[in-house]
């Protein structure tokens, strides 16, 4: 085993079944984020239909989750939890303020 | 002259980015073969035993891959700029006499990589022959040679921004394109203390694969936006400062995943957990990017009674996708895995970093740069729309899901290495021999092996194509 390392960051070794769920909920984090960020904007764009806006805000949840479960099994830092919870929280408004800008710039030249 | 990029011929600037892709394929074609011979040599330790050994061919296939990738993005710069600034690019005598000089320098220092290979470790060795930075294994010659060539295209590329016009992507361009000559210094002084220089290597090597080539890829983005489906321009530049702002905030102390474990304080653990985690998010924004400005330009399109794609360069618009999409899966899923110091403590130097590092420099930039050979090859024929041949399909396929293929089974090996060599056998001397003579950790490496020829096959498709797809009879002109 690791020799353990005392300090904030680390606080405890991963556990040896934990790895291959740690793997697969941060992969998860980045799928169900580009999820969100796709349903929503193309339901924006109207490429899909308005009904499936509820499967973007799924995707959020879902990788809100996956975070949870990741930093959780890894034992984050209490430092790392609140950056990652910040993260989350802002991620949740960053496709609305991307979509916003853009959509802002894009009416200003068609009008 | 000016010219834009249906018209190429006539502009000595796109002449001169077309030597620059061409040079930039050869150097392609050599990174595969040495990667193959080194996925060989872990199959078969015995190949090319003191011929070309594993550290050889290692060196030369990590080595070409900076090199042709900094020839095509010059190239890029070349290509883009009369049409952006809306004049020829000032200085193109010099931008010609510095590709000679830089391309035969490459030449040389591979011919002694292939021919010297080691040196007596004074320091004649780190100015005749290789300094042993992965990555910038350039010896001192050839990197003064570099810096003199880096000056001259930057001098090119300012020059022809303040005399013509300054649009956000030539402005980005510029403030860019500084940065990354710049950071190259930072690699080029010698110190007998390894974490002093891991610290500055690490400068060069991460401010600009996670910054500077980073925003590099999404001005390039911006341009082929424009030029391949019309996308509005202000509206993608709009998008280019925010992904800009997005890179350089996350990018840059994101250097602290590299920090952990070299000797440097521990305070860069929590910077570069943070960095790390936020560093995803820009590649998320250029991914929106891409699909926002295809959907509303084929929407008004279609609209207005027009449903024929917008597309006007099939092939280079679909290496300008995959890169939207292998970023974010090859740099963001494959860095997010292990950017963490808690998991990172047991990944770190496994093949867990091989395979994102397939992963990520394929997907975030040979994709994108192909994408501006296949734009290259449209304006030097005068095609007006470019479309797909089998062999284009053959090299995307083959390529694509070689590099997949190869990132999967390192990722297999990688995970062996973390629960035998790291977590079960504690880091130790046993536990990395233990780690890399287990069966699935065998069968990895003769799948990434296969995937490999897999990949280097699909190039032989891409370069014939780059030579015949000009002369195809079935585009629109």
């Amino acid at each position: 085993m690791l020799a353990p390392i005392n300090e904030s960051v680390m606080i405890t070794e991963i556990a040896l079944d934990d790895f291959l769920p740690i793997f697969i909920s941060s992969s998860l984090v980045l799928v169900f984020g580009a999820v969100y960020a796709i349903v929503f904007t193309f339901v924006k764009v109207g490429a899909l239909k308005p009904w499936l806006m509820p499967f973007g805000y799924l995707g959020w949840v879902l990788t809100a989750y996956c975070l949870y479960l990741m930093g959780s099994l890894m034992h984050v830092g209490e430092f790392t939890q609140k950056a990652l919870i910040v993260t989350m929280i802002g991620y949740l408004f960053l496709p609305h303020a991307i979509y916003y800008m853009v959509d802002k710039v894009h009416q200003e030249n068609e009008h | 002259m000016a010219s834009n990029h249906l018209t190429g011929v006539g502009s000595e600037s796109k002449q001169l980015a077309t030597w620059y892709f061409t040079f930039a394929a050869i150097i392609f074609g050599a990174q595969l073969v040495f990667g193959v011979v080194a996925a060989i040599q872990y199959v078969m330790p015995g190949f090319l035993f003191e011929i070309v050994d594993f550290s050889v061919a290692r060196m030369i296939h990590i080595n070409a891959l900076v090199v042709w990738m900094v020839f095509a993005m010059f190239g890029a710069v070349y290509w883009l700029l009369p049409d952006e600034t809306g004049i020829e690019t000032v200085g193109i005598k010099i931008g010609k006499l510095l590709f000679w000089v830089f391309a035969a320098a490459i030449v040389v220092v591979v011919l002694v990589y292939l021919l010297v290979q080691v040196g007596p470790a004074t320091e004649s060795t780190i100015w005749l022959i290789h300094e042993g930075r992965e990555y910038i294994e350039a010896p001192r010659w050839a990197d003064f040679g570099i810096v003199v060539v880096a000056l001259g295209f930057v001098f090119n590329l300012f020059a022809t921004g303040m005399k013509g016009k300054q649009t956000g992507i030539i402005t980005v361009l510029m403030a860019d394109m500084l940065a990354f000559a710049g950071l190259y210094l930072a690699g080029m002084f010698f110190t007998d203390n390894i974490s002093v220089d891991q610290f500055w290597w690490w400068w060069v090597i991460h401010l600009w694969v996670e910054a500077t080539w980073e925003v590099y890829v999404g001005s390039l983005a911006a341009y082929g936006l424009i030029t391949m489906i019309g996308a509005h321009r202000k509206t993608v530049e709009m998008w280019l400062w925010i992904e800009v702002a997005m890179l350089f905030g996350s990018g840059i102390l994101g250097l602290g995943h590299h920090y952990f474990w070299i000797g440097t304080p521990e305070y860069w653990w929590e910077i570069g957990a943070l960095f790390s985690a936020l560093e995803p998010l820009p590649l998320v924004a250029m991914f929106i990017h891409v699909l926002y400005d295809w959907g509303k330009t084929q929407g008004a399109e279609t609209e207005k009674g027009n449903p024929a794609s917008v597309i006007k360069n099939k092939p280079a618009f679909t290496w300008f996708v995959l890169n939207a999409f292998g970023n974010f899966l090859g740099a963001g899923i494959w860095g997010f895995f292990h950017t963490l110091p808690q998991v990172n403590l047991y990944t770190h130097g496994t093949q867990f970093t091989s395979a994102h590092g397939h992963l990520a420099f394929f997907g975030a930039y040979a994709t994108i740069l192909i994408g501006m050979m296949y734009l290259a090859v449209q304006g030097t024929n005068g095609i007006k729309v470019l479309k797909s041949t089998k062999s284009s399909l053959a090299a995307t396929w083959m390529i694509t899901g070689g590099v997949m293929g190869m990132g999967i089974a390192l990722t297999i090996a990688g995970y062996v290495q973390v629960l035998v060599s790291r977590a079960q056998m504690g880091a130790t001397w046993a536990g990395y021999f233990d780690g890399q003579s287990g069966m699935w950790f065998s069968q990895a490496m003769d799948w990434r092996l296969f995937m490999g020829v897999i990949t280097l096959i699909g190039f032989v498709f891409l370069a014939k194509d780059l030579l015949s797809i000009g002369k195809a009879t079935h585009h629109e002109r």
